[in-house]
């Protein structure tokens, strides 16, 4: 493109032409301060035909790649983006602001701990309506290990109504709110309940699962509970499962960024020998440990149960206290420090 | 691939009845269907008594919280306790002469035992359990699958090495594996019983390594913890803790003092931590 065809003054467009600047991709390099002097402008004349010529080549006429996106325009998305609340706030906040769309997150933990709670809070968390700071999606869940309680899943969705209920009773005396529309019933409908009995299934269905999605909209959050129980079994080739793993983690990935979700992988933790001790690590290896984008770890301390960051691109380690309650994830009450940055 | 709807299912998974109110109370109406319960406790607390009355209760009709079922009893732990059986299934048959055609119709007939020496044999019998489910088409389709102990299977057979505990962690996730899909497939509960060891504090810290609420894991005034590690503990559902204090309470209608039993759930997707207690008496377990 040249630059003849930038909606600017004649003069200054005369003043570009007579300095050589004749075609878009020679000034696109330049910077403003540069560029006035070279034409001889003021700097703000400079800085706006810069921004002209910006915007003119973002119609992707200069973009080397179709669908390339530079680093501003992706923080720019990243911070529009919803996140899913965990109902914990200390946990959203070292999450900061909860489980992300677009990212692969994979939680782990001992038994016990409230792995399949985090999930079953999540699928019920991930349709609270736009009005209420929600997402207003649904959930799969794909359950590997027979962990998903139903009657548990129908307490929780009660206990998230109320709370949405309690929340416009208090919003009907200083505005308009409205109603609560949704139903505990509602609630347990938009989860997609998946039980798989053999890593075979799982492997289908993971591959099954972009055509479902499409067919589905709004799909915000994609758990799976656990990621590793059907590949512990007996898989005497171990490079064939990291094989298969990494591919479904891959699936799992362009999930994430084609539909924009949020997928929440649940894994176990195992004992893994190194230098003649045996230390506590998540299950699958390290291979895996590059599959996700996020890790969180969640462990016991004392008598409460605690959740650690242990990789994510954008988030600081840090550690968060929470409990379960009958009523689901909740804040831990003893403490008032309970959000340790390290 | 379809997803299951929620809202057909009925609002609860159905529960099996252990045939004694508290414990009901405590565990919201029993031991889940399509889901595997492990009963932990040490020697001598009761675990096998509970399993004979499950074993019982699941001919129960639904309506009273049984699963109108029978029960496959696999032992690994020798003597079955034939004599207990038949003890228990008198008092059950007399308190509940309504489910039984006519006299010659014996609870014991409803309750199928299959002795286990190995892990392979386990395995063997696996495919045989699953025509064995599908083509019983009595009136009592078998509902119940009892695993009376899974230590036992383990405890010989496998040294304490990185190589081979790697070998025993994945028969682990193949048992569970098995039987979790028996589970889905006819809607079973799967009890399984386990054994403890001692707690030993260690150097590295990890035979302490708190799995479930371990606060509770007393028996006898000692410290244990559930045998076959961490492998084995992700490979159950729930997980349930039964201990025995040593000071007696009961001395009602027997001269014999009774060991006050304690059911503690460790952990489990749909229940909170809590715990109730028992005694075993000649008709069974009740509640105190």
């Amino acid at each position: 493109m040249e630059t003849s065809r930038l909606p600017l003054s004649s003069s200054i467009r005369g003043k570009l032409i007579s300095a050589g600047y004749t075609s878009l991709s020679s000034i696109s390099s330049l910077s403003s301060t540069d560029l006035a002097r070279d034409v001889n402008i003021s700097e703000a004349e400079a800085f706006d035909i810069l921004k002209l010529a910006n915007q003119m080549s973002g119609n992707g006429s200069t973009c080397l790649i179709n669908g390339a996106k530079n680093a501003w325009e992706m923080l720019h998305e990243e911070e529009s983006l919803p996140r899913i609340t965990t109902s914990c706030s200390d946990l959203d906040n070292i999450l900061g602001g909860g489980i992300s769309c677009r990212d692969v997150t994979e939680i782990g933990g001992v038994p016990g701990i409230g792995k399949t709670q985090i999930g079953i809070q999540l699928s019920v968390n991930v349709q609270i309506p736009r009005e209420f700071g929600g997402l207003g999606g649904k959930a799969i869940y794909i359950d590997t290990e027979g962990s998903f309680m139903v009657e548990r899943a129908l307490q929780i969705a009660e206990a998230c109504v109320e709370d949405m209920e309690e929340y416009t009773g208090y919003m009907h005396k200083h505005f308009k709110a409205s109603q609560v529309q949704m139903k505990p019933k509602d609630i347990l409908e938009n989860i997609f309940y998946f039980r798989v009995c053999s890593y075979t299934e799982q492997v289908a269905l993971v591959n099954h699962l972009d055509k479902f999605i499409s067919e589905n909209n709004d799909v915000k959050v994609v758990i799976v509970d656990s990621i590793t129980f059907h590949f512990r079994q007996d898989f005497d080739d171990l490079a064939q499962r990291t094989r298969v793993l990494s591919e479904m983690a891959l699936k799992f990935m362009k999930l994430a960024k084609k539909f924009s979700l949020a997928v929440v992988l649940l894994n176990q933790v195992t004992t893994k020998y190194t230098q003649g001790s045996f230390q506590l690590a998540l299950a699958l290896g390290d291979s895996w440990s590059h599959s996700c984008t996020n890790r969180v770890i969640l462990y016991w301390n004392g008598d409460e149960r605690y959740a650690y960051i242990d990789k994510s691109p954008s988030l600081p380690s840090a550690s968060a206290s929470y409990t379960v309650t009958s009523r689901g994830l909740r804040n831990s009450s003893s403490s008032s420090k309970r959000v340790k940055m390290m | 691939m379809k997803p299951q709807s929620l809202v057909q299912q009925s609002p609860t998974n159905r529960k099996l009845t252990t045939g004694c109110e508290t414990i009901d109370g405590c565990l919201r109406g029993g031991f889940p269907c399509d889901s595997l319960t492990e009963i932990v406790a040490e020697s001598g607390c009761g675990k096998t008594q509970l399993c004979l009355q499950l074993s019982l209760c699941a001919q129960l009709p639904i309506s009273n919280g049984g699963l109108d079922g029978s029960a496959l009893y696999l032992h690994s732990e020798f003597p079955f306790p034939f004599r207990r059986l038949h003890q228990l299934s008198r008092s059950f048959h007399l308190s509940n002469p309504g489910i039984y055609a006519d006299h010659n119709d014996n609870p014991c007939d409803h309750v199928f035992v299959q002795n286990v020496h190995s892990v392979d044999h386990l395995f063997d019998i696996m495919p045989k359990i699953d025509a064995f489910a599908r083509n019983s088409k009595n009136r009592f389709p078998l509902k119940l699958i009892i695993l009376d102990s899974v230590a036992a299977l383990f405890r010989s057979e496998f040294d304490n090495t990185p190589s081979d505990l790697r070998k025993r962690a994945s028969l682990f996730f193949k048992i569970s594996g098995k039987l979790k899909q028996l589970a889905n497939k006819f809607d079973l509960a799967v009890v399984i019983t386990n054994q403890v060891t001692d707690f030993v504090e260690s150097s590295d810290g990890l035979s302490g390594l708190r799995v479930g609420n371990l606060r509770y894991l007393c028996s006898s005034g000692r410290r244990v913890v559930p045998a076959l590690g961490l492998a084995w503990a992700n490979c159950v559902n729930s997980r349930f803790f039964i201990s025995r204090s040593d000071d007696t309470i009961c001395k009602e209608r027997s001269e014999k003092e009774r060991a006050q039993r304690r059911l503690d759930i460790v952990f489990s997707p749909h229940l909170p931590g809590s715990s109730c207690e028992f005694m075993i008496t000649r008709e069974g377990i009740c509640g105190v």
